[in-house]
């Protein structure tokens, strides 16, 4: 009985070490692994906040741009409504000068 | 599986395919339907000349003249377009809605409203609308009935013309004016005096020629402010362009019935097709007017038993643009009849049209504006052109505003009269410039 228990133990024995030598390697091609996607998540972080800034800046830009053109068409209609108000004043003053 | 899969997918890829030509296909429908619907009014053919005035009816028809275009050339101005083609002011407005009227693009092309549906009234003697601001006069015998029509200036809402029948009582060539107390009074108010009676000549505001009617103190007469005509601009009377006033008086005998109704809209029809001409109403009239033509629309309908196309009946309502439009086809296939629109030549000169004389450094003139703005200026001269009497205008352009400029006149008198006259009629502070060189 004894004897078989040592075969057993004695062939366990080098499965085991074998094993865990094969989990070191994994832990430091881990490691490695975990640094390089470390290095990638903080690249991947600040483009992701340079992409963002850029964003908040353009759609600052285009907020500005839109401001831009709705003074414009404001400025756009305030000028056509006073060639209209013109236009209606002279038509009046006309109209009033026709009468005998 | 792809024989299996293959026949149940092909054939919603033909029907999606067919779905969207399908669409495509009502798209282009609607596409090519948008300018159908107003293609009578895409000028057919140019003419050189076009009538204004007169115009035989056909029996059974209620529908006159034709509808045509004119291109707008450089200095023209709509009161110069109008009395060209005999038309007021108000019609070639209406009828051409967003175009300036003082000044006008060049290039543009402008509606000339010279088709009319007869009033609603008995085809004799002289028959006025006051909505539309016009006159017809029935002439010619039974066999071959002629009108003659002309635009009017109308009575102000605060004198207005008054509706009913009435005859001419009496004619008077060279008509002498006296001045009604109403008018004198308006007129202190603002500090001119008018005399009691004013002579025929260029001051005279009757013109050449008046026909006073049977209701007292209500004449047809001329004008010497041919640019009020489709104006509501007088105290109750009828006023025509001097070219029209002679025409008219010529013709009409003494006890010619005249009828002066108020209708601004109107239903007739040409060989076989219904048309609605709508203006914008006088004050208070349009509810009560809209009714009545609602009503004969609803009893054509009945009659016919087909469906009329009451959204276009409404837009022609809404729109008010006062030129007769189809809106229902009596007998099918009338449509044929509906005549297209003309493309009219620029004339070489519009009748009445006043021309700026050349400047003269010998003549005195009025500074009437500095202002940065062309248009405005280019407004102002024409306005001040078209006075009655007409006061010369132009504008010289400066560095950075532009002047309006009243004149030449021969004396300092002159000159001044001017500037009284801008101050009353258009509020106006006229300097007077004394002339460059002296005669």
């Amino acid at each position: 009985m004894k004897k078989s228990i040592l075969l057993v133990a004695m062939m366990f024995f080098p499965a085991i070490t074998l094993m865990s030598c094969a989990t070191t390697g994994d832990l430091e091609k881990m490691q490695a692994q975990q640094k390089l996607i470390d290095a990638k998540a903080d690249q991947a972080l600040r483009d992701a906040q340079a992409a963002k800034a850029a964003a908040d800046a353009a759609k600052l830009n285009a907020d500005a741009a839109a401001a831009r053109a709705d003074a414009a068409t404001k400025e756009a209609e305030a000028r056509e409504k006073i060639a209209d108000e013109k236009a209606k004043k002279a038509d009046a003053v006309f109209q009033r000068s026709m009468r005998k | 599986m792809r024989r299996i899969v293959a026949p149940s997918l092909l054939p919603q890829w033909f029907r999606l395919i067919a779905l969207w030509l399908f669409i495509v296909a009502l798209q282009g429908c609607a596409a090519v339907k948008a300018p159908q619907e107003d293609s009578w009014l895409a000028p057919d053919h140019m003419e050189k000349e076009i009538e204004r005035n007169r115009f035989p009816v056909a029996k059974g028809d209620d529908v006159i003249g034709r509808l045509a275009v004119v291109r707008l050339e450089k200095g023209d101005t709509l009161p110069d377009i109008a009395r060209h083609f005999g038309l007021g002011l108000n019609a070639v407005s209406a009828a051409n809605p967003g175009v300036d009227v003082w000044a006008p693009e060049a290039g543009v092309r402008t509606m000339l409203p010279l088709s009319f549906i007869l009033p609603n009234a008995p085809r004799k003697g002289i028959v006025v609308n006051l909505a539309t601001m016009r006159l017809f006069q029935y002439r010619g015998d039974g066999t071959s009935p002629v009108v003659v029509t002309y635009p009017v200036g109308v009575g102000t809402r605060e004198r207005p013309t008054p509706q009913g029948p009435m005859r001419v009582e009496r004619k008077a060539a060279r008509p002498t004016w006296h001045v009604p107390a109403s008018i004198a009074a308006d007129h202190r108010k603002k500090g001119d005096i008018l005399p009691a009676a004013v002579p025929p000549g260029p001051q005279n505001p009757l013109g050449e020629y008046a026909l006073y009617l049977s209701k007292s103190g209500y004449l047809i007469h001329g004008t010497n402010k041919p640019a009020s005509i489709g104006l509501k601009a007088t105290n109750g009377c009828m006023r025509l362009y001097p070219e029209n006033i002679k025409t008219l008086f010529s013709d009409t005998p003494v006890s010619t019935p005249v009828v002066i109704v108020n209708q601004p809209y109107l239903l007739g029809q040409r060989n076989g097709v219904l048309y609605l001409e709508a203006h914008t109403p006088q004050e208070d009239s349009g509810a009560a007017e809209l009714q009545k033509i609602y009503e004969k629309l609803k009893t054509i309908e009945k009659k016919s038993a087909r469906p009329l196309d009451w959204e276009k009946i409404k837009k022609v309502q809404a729109e008010a643009r006062g030129i007769p439009v189809p809106i229902f086809e009596m007998s099918p296939g009338s449509e044929e009849g509906i005549p297209k629109l003309v493309e009219v030549e620029h004339p070489a000169k519009l009748y009445g049209k006043p021309e700026p004389p050349e400047l003269n450094m010998a003549a005195w003139y009025v500074l009437a504006a500095d202002v940065p703005d062309e248009i405005d200026a280019r407004r102002m001269a024409a306005i001040i052109n078209h006075q009655g009497p007409p006061i010369p205008a132009q504008v010289i352009p400066k560095s950075n505003s532009y002047r309006v400029i009243a004149g030449p006149f021969n004396t300092a008198g002159e000159a001044r009269e001017a500037t009284r006259r801008l101050k009353l009629d258009l509020d106006m502070d006229g300097i007077v410039i004394e002339p460059v060189r002296k005669m």
